[in-house]
């Protein structure tokens, strides 16, 4: 991996932000909200609004509107917020500390599960283990997180009274309660990468355990473990990588769902507000910092990957 | 040589069948085999004889619809059949191991290679690993790797095919088995290359008393390698002698076809080039670069480095004339051959009948009607989805000319030797021969007058070879198409070339006339080239 290359990954990540930046704000001018009306009521004299517009720079050229507030993201500064009129920035990324937590925590019972669901699912190809993991998974892609979190809701936190239904807890408050509070959102964020990813990991191992160097391995009289995890499944989570930095695209869309239905105070519920309320600023912002989340999630998998298959030379 | 009373390897009666839904697919029947120390054995056939099956049942690896019959496989005095999975990855690699045919997959793209060599020193030996890191050094150091402390570290894709390949022949090595199955060891690599590997198997051989099955398609190879031969026809052995004999008084008519087969440099297919003034085509400096320079090149400043193609080729080509062209991979045979066929970008000029072309934009439908090109693999070049009639269909419709497009269709079936009724077939009902000949049809239906043959025998048997050669020397009579033959095996371009081109990483390094290219005053790549290449089985003395 060369510094060019990590230089153009960088370039192209900024230039990826750039491009979002203009369609998000290219958008919400199309919404049809009248900042200056949101600011002061239907009820507002034409001569205040007027002032307003003049103060806020609404009566400026759309480029220059553009540059005002671009220039602002740049200086972590993402405006004052319509609705509450506190500043945007330090709102949002509390919130966005929330959903981390979440989409992390996902993650990380993702890759726990997927992986070796997918490892045993190639190994046993077409004995009853593999049948059972193919099934799960046709079962969890079905289901969208909307069904499963109200299923779970209303099975595990209402009928059997397992968990608490609902709520958010910062785990530096009180750790156990916020982890009881996390289990149901977190697996329900989960449950369809998991079925995406276990298919992937299954379908590239059996690929790749019928490959000559692993039939050469095997005939060197390898012990079948170190076949498997040390010349198959090596190569086998390198395409893996790629899917699941795709998902976190997934993911930033399934907390936005999993967050309102389970009132978890992050930026997916966050911006459904502001989208209620039609708080530009708020959504321009909301929507800046996923895209940046997710080129920078691709980013770091783009690395690893060049890091992991040394044959990979971008420049 | 010491031959002890136990053979290394005994194989007596055995069959081997594979299940599919249509019933059992015979893959061998009832052979007999037995290797003795020191001894090796070619096994010979065409592809789909069985003698991979062959190697897979030996090591025990085979799939599961294998079905076997009574027949027995002993090393030694152990019987392999009785041996289950865990004893056997025991045997594997120790007693018994095996080098393949590619090394650019038989080695695990992401592991270096001295972790490949030293995993097995780790499994056999119960060495640690800094113990099979330095025995793996000396491995290397003994297949002739000039740096073998540097080779343990890199990566497969860090080093040539050879290389690669006398990594794996350490591998086999490592654990001095008592047998070693090399299963066309050197059909992946280049001639010269190829020649190199065949002398290390040759010392280490001598140097081991290794006992050796060799699988090969090639007879003119094993008539140099082996000590005894069996010759495998659709899994069974019609004729088991000791080369010598073999070669003298071959005794099974398929043994002696397959002896004809072969490419006979001495007799020439080909009848002599009338002289004509005027070049049909005439390639001027004709250079191809890969790669262009990235905007981080030009903000660092870098100078950008095109990896070169064909560096300034310069060479005519006279109606009728056939060019071959010769040379290892990668030395930029097929990138000419694209060149000429709009297939890449190139500076420089080529002239076709007196007209300039320099680009794909000078490339009419005239140029694309005269110039036609036929490729390496039929399974690739033809689309599977489409029938005979539409493959061929194409260039009747898009070239006109008069008469039925069905009857136009049959008839040049039937100039090929194929069955007119194949028109409505798909191409995988084909043989892989039959396809070639699709191939070439499609190619001869515009009526061109330069035909570009790329590797277009490579893939096939060497009996299907000569055919499809008689074939097309047969078309070259009638059409007096011009012909740009490319290919690696430099006895078969011998036979039928009025003038050889040789090139060398991207470079023409000579063009001579085919009867003299044995020339001694001819360039060193050339006469190196011409020294690595083995000649045809029966021209040796034997």
């Amino acid at each position: 991996m060369s510094a060019s290359y990590i230089l153009k990954r960088v370039a192209l990540t900024f230039y990826t932000l750039f491009v979002v930046s203009v369609l998000v704000f290219g958008i919400t001018q199309i919404l049809p909200a009248d900042a200056a009306v949101m600011m002061l009521g239907e009820n507002a004299t034409p001569e205040a609004l007027e002032a307003l517009r003049q103060q806020m720079g609404l009566n400026d050229p759309v480029w220059l509107q553009y540059l005002h507030w671009a220039g602002g993201v740049i200086r972590w500064d993402f405006g004052i917020s319509m609705r509450t009129g506190q500043p945007v920035g330090p709102a949002l990324f509390s919130a966005l500390g929330t959903s981390l937590t979440l989409a992390v925590l996902a993650l990380a019972l993702m890759l726990v599960l997927a992986v070796p669901m997918g490892i045993i699912a190639a190994v046993r190809r077409g004995k009853l283990a593999d049948l059972a993991v193919g099934f799960l998974s046709y079962v969890g892609v079905s289901l969208p997180e909307f069904v499963t979190a109200t299923l779970a809701v209303l099975l595990i936190a209402d009928f059997w009274g397992w968990l608490p239904p609902a709520g958010y807890i910062p785990l530096t408050q009180d750790f156990v309660g916020g982890i009881e509070r996390l289990i149901l959102p977190v697996t329900v964020v989960s449950v369809m990468m998991i079925a995406h990813v276990s298919r992937m990991v299954r379908s590239e191992l059996v690929d790749v355990m019928h490959t000559d160097y692993v039939r050469a391995a095997r005939l060197k009289g390898l012990h079948p473990r170190r076949v498997l995890f040390r010349h198959g499944l090596r190569n086998a989570l390198l395409p893996t990588i790629t899917i699941v930095a795709l998902d976190v695209g997934y993911l930033l869309g399934g907390v936005i769902v999993v967050e309102e239905i389970f009132s978890i105070p992050g930026i997916g519920r966050s911006l459904m507000s502001a989208i209620q309320a039609r708080d530009l600023p708020v959504i321009q912002a909301g929507v800046m910092i996923m895209a940046a989340t997710y080129s920078i999630v691709n980013f770091a998998a783009d690395l690893m990957y060049a890091w992991l298959d040394k044959r990979i030379q971008y420049d | 040589m010491t031959t002890s009373l136990t053979p290394v390897l005994q194989v007596s009666d055995y069959s081997l069948a594979y299940r599919a839904p249509r019933g059992k697919i015979p893959v061998i029947n009832n052979i007999d085999l037995t290797i003795a120390r020191g001894e090796i054995l070619g096994l010979v056939g065409e592809s789909g004889s069985g003698k991979s099956s062959m190697a897979s049942a030996i090591m025990r690896h085979l799939p599961g619809n294998a079905e076997e019959n009574a027949g027995s496989i002993r090393l030694g005095t152990t019987d392999l059949r009785a041996q289950n999975e865990r004893a056997m990855s025991d045997i594997r690699g120790r007693r018994m191991s095996m080098v393949f045919q590619d090394p650019a997959t038989s080695l695990n793209p992401t592991l270096r290679l001295g972790e490949q060599l030293a995993e097995v020193l780790i499994r056999h030996q119960g060495m640690t690993t800094a113990q099979a890191w330095r025995e793996g050094e000396a491995r290397l150091a003994q297949v002739g790797l000039k740096t073998p402390a540097e080779m343990m570290r890199r990566l497969p894709h860090e080093v040539s095919g050879g290389e690669k390949q006398r990594v794996v022949i350490a591998t086999a090595f490592a654990c001095n088995p008592e047998l070693i199955i090399f299963d066309e060891p050197t059909t992946a690599l280049d001639v010269i290359t190829a020649r190199q590997i065949l002398d290390l198997f040759a010392e280490l051989q001598a140097q081991t008393g290794v006992a050796s099955l060799y699988i090969s398609h090639d007879l003119a190879l094993l008539s140099q390698t082996a000590n005894r031969v069996a010759v495998l026809q659709k899994g069974t052995v019609v004729e088991q002698e000791e080369t010598v004999r073999l070669f003298r008084a071959p005794n099974h008519s398929y043994t002696k076809a397959l002896i004809a087969a072969a490419p006979d440099p001495d007799k020439r297919l080909v009848q002599p080039l009338e002289e004509s003034g005027t070049p049909l085509v005439s390639v001027q400096d004709l250079s191809v670069k890969f790669g262009r320079k990235s905007w981080v090149d030009s903000l660092l400043r870098r100078d950008f480095q095109p990896v070169v193609g064909n560096q300034a080729i310069t060479l005519d080509l006279q109606p009728g004339e056939v060019l071959g062209i010769v040379g290892e991979s990668g030395s930029g045979k097929s990138t000419l051959a694209k060149a000429m066929t709009g297939l890449n970008r190139f500076d420089g000029l080529i002239e076709f009948d007196g007209k300039p072309v320099r680009g794909l934009s000078d490339m009419d439908r005239g140029y694309r009607r005269d110039v036609q090109i036929i490729f390496q693999h039929p399974d690739a070049s033809l689309n599977p989805r489409q029938r005979i009639s539409e493959i061929l269909g194409r260039p009747v419709r898009l070239y006109g000319g008069s008469g039925n497009p069905r009857e136009r269709i049959k008839s040049m079936l039937e100039r090929v030797r194929l069955p007119a009724h194949y028109i409505d077939r798909f191409p995988h009902e084909l043989s892989g021969g039959e396809k070639q000949r699709i191939a070439i049809a499609r190619a001869f239906l515009s009526n061109p007058r330069l035909v570009i043959c790329d590797e277009i025998t490579s893939a096939l048997d060497v009996s299907v070879q000569a055919s499809v050669i008689d074939l097309l020397m047969e078309l070259h009579r009638d059409t007096g198409a011009a012909y740009v033959f490319i290919t690696h095996d430099i006895n078969l371009v011998r036979q039928i070339a009025h003038r050889i081109a040789v090139m060398y990483r991207g470079d023409l390094v000579e063009i001579s006339d085919a009867e003299r290219i044995t020339d001694p005053d001819r360039a060193d790549y050339t006469r190196a080239l011409l020294a690595a290449v083995t000649p045809p089985a029966f021209t040796h003395s034997l």
